[in-house]
């Protein structure tokens, strides 16, 4: 048994050792997708995908692992060989914030991004005939009327909740949060008058019918390049900066010069004019960071995003 | 009707039911006894979920109580072979598949399941096995890209 | 006549070789998924969704709905021969059709199926074309106190679904209920039910319980009656509906198609209470409730035909609103985003041919898929004469490669593989599964909007009584109730009555 074992487990060593030679060519490189099939960040990656076998050489085939907001995705990442042949999507405020008060079942600090392809920036949404026509108004009527603004959310800690409550925060104000079960129950809600606002990624704000709804600030620190024309939450006076940012990870003890490798992959794939032209046409707020950089900002959010939920302690 | 002595009276069928209603309702209280029950304007997790259970034991008992004063009627009678060789070997193929792929899995299934039947014909069952391990194959996974390896590697 | 011009226009765009043949395309594929049981069409069109890059905008979308509604059709196949509905909306078929497959008429009830699919489809499709942006504002004003209303007369409306006495009905929509709660909740993020186990997270899927409760459970129950030789179907007597049929089936498809279409627009849950809606209806107005349950064929008409017209009707609130009402209509919007199109009143002015050529193609594709059916009836009804020893090892990898696929883990098949015990328990305590299902269905939407609706209106819950359509939904449930308890009471005192004599 032992022996069996011994052998074994040289021959994995074997097998690991030559696939970082010919890494990675010699198998499909599997990728992990956090989510259903058809969100965002499906579509995102199902669609980058043929970029990266391109530029790799490998096959990519996207598997679908949804649940428990990606630690299902993250735990079978944590879990599979470190050789740079399992990929996993990532996605913030989620992989930030899910430890924030839960028992995980994967070391976060195991998990090392390998690129950021989008950062897509919240909005506040308003139906287009509604009498609050900028944040100021909404707030001036929130204050008068605590609790009577009603906020559609996709759910408690998603980037729009997180975006409410810092609002609430910052002007003062007390509003009622309403959970939807996705972005479209929100905006159908909206749409009927049955809630006041909802909040919206600005990449799913510019697909929408903009005659029947309209944005009137969005939570980034600079405007963003899909709607120069609105005003930050900050000209306005009021300190929220939410987004959500999407890109893909690996475990952190795969080798360097292979994550190194398939960060300058996406890099590439990101400048393919062909790619540009179907990120365009999916309204895809296209931001590359280095998986270095990335990690780099992420201490200083879950810091930030450690202290706002600790207000939904205090509020409840 | 059947049953001709007093001591014989109750619908053994109505009174599983009963027995499942409030054991489920039960276990669905004991499960949900840490959450937040909260208020009518802001309801906790735990609001809808101990309505439903309480309710669950209610019917339960109502039709438990309905079931022993019916005439006598009795549960048909179970047999273990096909309810542990099925059960085995659906739960068998999900680890085959994981480990060594869908054709190995799918080879497993039907055979393992063939025994649930008490005359088992070697032959065709292999016959079977192989034909319907293609037929999947191609189907399911080369033709709809159904997301499960085909082979060990 | 405008009207006419734009739906010329569609016919013209949806009539190019090309995009008929996606349309077929799609129809074919989507009639194969939906007899594979556990493999549904979201996640066929969700693969599908990146390919339509390459196609032309109104090809993909075009193909992407034809999956769509073939599966429809697909699916009622399935529940009509094996008793195995792949979601929501077959379980109802299940009911009816399976006893007519058992009792030699699974021709007869895939033929109706089809039938009424069709004259519902082509109903719902011309309801799109002239209503659909009347209708769309309708919709919206279903706001969540409208949904609470709406789903406590549907799950009412379920305990029809069950042969058995009604009180089991409502014990078993309360597991199903109690089974919707399972996951983390939404509104505060904690977990439950789930026993600690991360798999659960996200609830569990309709499939897992469906196959489990239906396919597992069944395959078992027959082994053990019969063993495998001794499972048989009665003769085939004829394969094609009587002339009685017809006579019984058309009033059906009727009322259904209406139920279907009103239905359809509601964005949320609308389709899904369509064809067991249907259902109850026609148990209600039946001059001989008794046989619903024992291969009605109204049983069979009515719910497939609502089941039909819900799905073309639930493009309505998407096409004109931008809104889509289910899973599968966020894929379509997907696929029209994916184009650089945005569904909604700007595209029936500035692309009407995207618009008009989408209805005129669900109709291509409804006929397309009745010529397809029809005589694919042949080749199913022969496939259950089959031995069962052959049959349930294909009925159980299909089932297992349908529930595997879902997350691609274990942990799914093992949790159907539970589900098939706890399925074959009830089924020793005369407990139908039907209305379980569908209170694992509704339950989530009914917390829900109970829970937004009360927040919303800050604890008050007369919101619900001072809402028009709200009240009017209430009242309805009020009417329903009465008229089931009154014959019931009836019915028990006879039981009693007989019970002192025997």
């Amino acid at each position: 048994m032992k022996k069996i074992l011994a052998t074994s487990a040289l021959a994995l060593l074997a097998a690991t050792g030559s696939a970082q030679a010919e890494w990675p060519t010699d198998r499909p490189i599997e990728l992990i997708v956090a989510f259903a099939p058809g969100g965002g960040t499906d579509i995102m990656l199902r669609t980058l995908a043929p970029y990266l076998k391109e530029i790799l050489g490998a096959e990519i085939p996207v598997l679908n692992r949804p649940g428990a907001s990606g630690e299902i995705a993250y735990t079978a990442l944590a879990q599979s060989n470190p050789d740079g042949y399992t990929l996993s999507s990532l996605n913030t405020p989620g992989f930030l914030t899910m430890r924030i008060g839960r028992e995980l079942g994967f070391d976060p600090a195991a998990i090392c991004p390998i690129a950021r392809i989008v950062e897509d920036p919240g909005a506040l949404i308003v139906q287009a005939n509604s009498p609050y026509q900028t944040m100021e108004e909404l707030v001036a009527y929130a204050k008068e009327n605590p609790g009577a603004v009603s906020m559609g959310t996709t759910g408690v800690g998603t980037d729009e909740h997180l975006a409410m409550l810092q609002l609430e925060e910052s002007a003062g104000i007390d509003l009622t949060a309403i959970p939807f079960a996705g972005a479209n129950e929100a905006k159908t809600a909206l749409l009927g008058g049955h809630v006041t606002a909802i909040g919206l990624n600005v990449g799913e704000y510019s697909t929408a019918d903009q005659n029947a709804l309209k944005a009137i600030g969005q939570f980034a620190e600079e405007r963003s390049v899909l709607a120069p024309d609105l005003p930050t939450a900050k000209e306005q006076g009021f300190d929220v900066i939410q987004s959500s940012e999407r890109g893909l990870a690996t475990r952190c003890d795969v080798p360097e010069e292979i994550r190194a490798k398939l960060s300058d992959a996406v890099d590439q794939a990101l400048a393919d004019p062909a790619f540009l032209e179907q990120a365009g046409q999916m309204a895809l707020p296209l931001s590359y960071l280095s998986g270095a950089e990335w990690v780099e900002q992420m201490p200083g959010r879950l810091e930030r995003y450690t202290e706002i939920f600790s207000l939904i302690e205090a509020g409840r | 009707m059947s049953g001709s002595k007093s001591s014989a009276r109750g619908d053994r069928p109505d009174l599983l039911t009963a027995a499942i209603f409030v054991g489920v309702g039960a276990l669905g209280l004991w499960a949900g006894r840490t959450l937040d029950f909260g208020s009518l304007a802001s309801m906790g997790a735990g609001f809808v979920p101990t309505i439903i259970c309480w309710l669950l034991i209610v019917v339960g008992l109502w039709v438990g109580f309905l079931g022993l004063r019916r005439a006598y009627a009795p549960i048909e009678p179970a047999k273990l072979r096909p309810i542990l060789v099925i059960t085995a070997s659906i739960i068998g193929f999900a680890f085959v598949a994981a480990w060594l792929g869908f054709v190995a899995a799918s080879l497993f299934l039907i055979v393992t399941s063939s025994i649930a039947d008490h005359e088992v014909r070697m032959f065709e069952t292999l016959l079977l096995a192989v034909g319907l391990s293609i037929f999947g194959a191609l189907v399911f996974v080369v033709g709809l890209g159904v997301q499960i390896k085909l082979l060990p590697f | 006549m405008e009207f006419l011009d734009l739906l010329a226009l569609g016919f013209g765009a949806a009539l190019t070789p090309e995009n008929l043949a996606f349309c077929l395309l799609g129809a074919l594929l989507g009639t194969l998924i939906g007899v594979l049981p556990g493999i549904g069409p979201t996640t066929t069109i969700a693969v599908l969704l990146p390919v339509t890059f390459f196609l032309p905008p109104l090809a993909g979308i075009i193909m992407l709905a034809g999956i769509y509604y073939g599966a429809q059709y697909g699916g009622s196949t399935t529940a009509i021969l094996v008793n195995l509905p792949g979601e929501a909306s077959t379980v109802v078929t299940a009911i009816d059709g399976y006893k007519m497959a058992q009792k030699g008429r699974a021709g007869a009830a895939l033929a109706v199926a089809a039938l009424g699919s069709f004259f519902a489809g082509t109903v719902a499709t011309f309801g799109l074309a002239i209503a659909g942006p009347t209708l769309s504002g309708f919709a919206l004003s279903f706001g969540p106190a409208e949904y609470v209303s709406l789903m406590i007369f549907g799950l009412l409306a379920a305990t029809i679904l069950a042969r058995g006495p009604v009180l089991k009905a409502i014990g078993m929509i309360l597991i199903g209920l109690l089974l919707g709660t399972v996951g983390t909740d939404l509104s505060t993020g904690a977990s439950r039910m789930t026993f600690g186990a991360i798999e659960l997270f996200d609830g569990i899927d309709f499939i897992v319980i469906a196959i489990g409760l239906f396919g597992f459970s069944e395959i078992i129950e027959n082994l053990e009656k019969t063993g495998a030789s001794g499972v048989k179907v009665a003769k085939i007597t004829r394969l094609w509906p009587t002339r009685e049929d017809f006579k019984r089936a058309w009033p059906a498809v009727l009322r259904g198609t209406g139920v279907g279409t009103f239905l359809g627009i509601l964005p949320g849950g609308g389709a899904t209470l369509a064809s067991f809606s249907a259902y109850s209806l026609e148990k209600r107005v039946s001059k001989r409730p008794a046989e619903f349950g024992e291969g009605a064929v109204e049983g069979v008409a009515g719910p497939e035909a609502a089941n039909n017209a819900g799905a073309q009707s639930s493009f309505i609130p998407l096409l004109t609103l931008g809104i889509p009402s289910n899973n599968m209509m966020a894929m379509m919007l997907s696929a029209f985003v994916i184009h650089g199109l945005t569904p909604g009143p700007q595209i029936l002015q500035s692309q009407p041919q995207i618009f008009w050529g989408l209805v005129a193609s669900m109709w291509i594709g409804n006929a397309m898929l009745l010529v397809i059916n029809l005589p694919l009836i042949g080749l199913w009804v022969r496939l259950l004469t089959i031995p069962y020893r052959l049959l349930y090892p294909a009925i159980l990898l299909f089932c297992c490669v349908g529930v595997y696929s879902l997350n691609n883990r274990i942990f799914d098949v093992a949790l159907a593989a539970g589900f098939g015990l706890v399925g074959y328990l009830f089924r020793k305590a005369k407990c139908e599964p039907g209305p379980l299902l569908l209170g694992f269905v509704l339950g989530p939407l009914l917390e829900t909007n109970l829970r937004r609706t009360l927040l919303i209106s800050q604890g008050d819950a007369s919101v619900f009584v001072e809402r028009p359509i709200s009240l009017t939904l209430l009242v309805a449930t009020a009417l329903l109730l009465l008229m089931m308890i009154v014959p019931n009471f009836r019915k028990n005192r006879e039981e009693a009555f007989k019970g002192e004599e025997a």
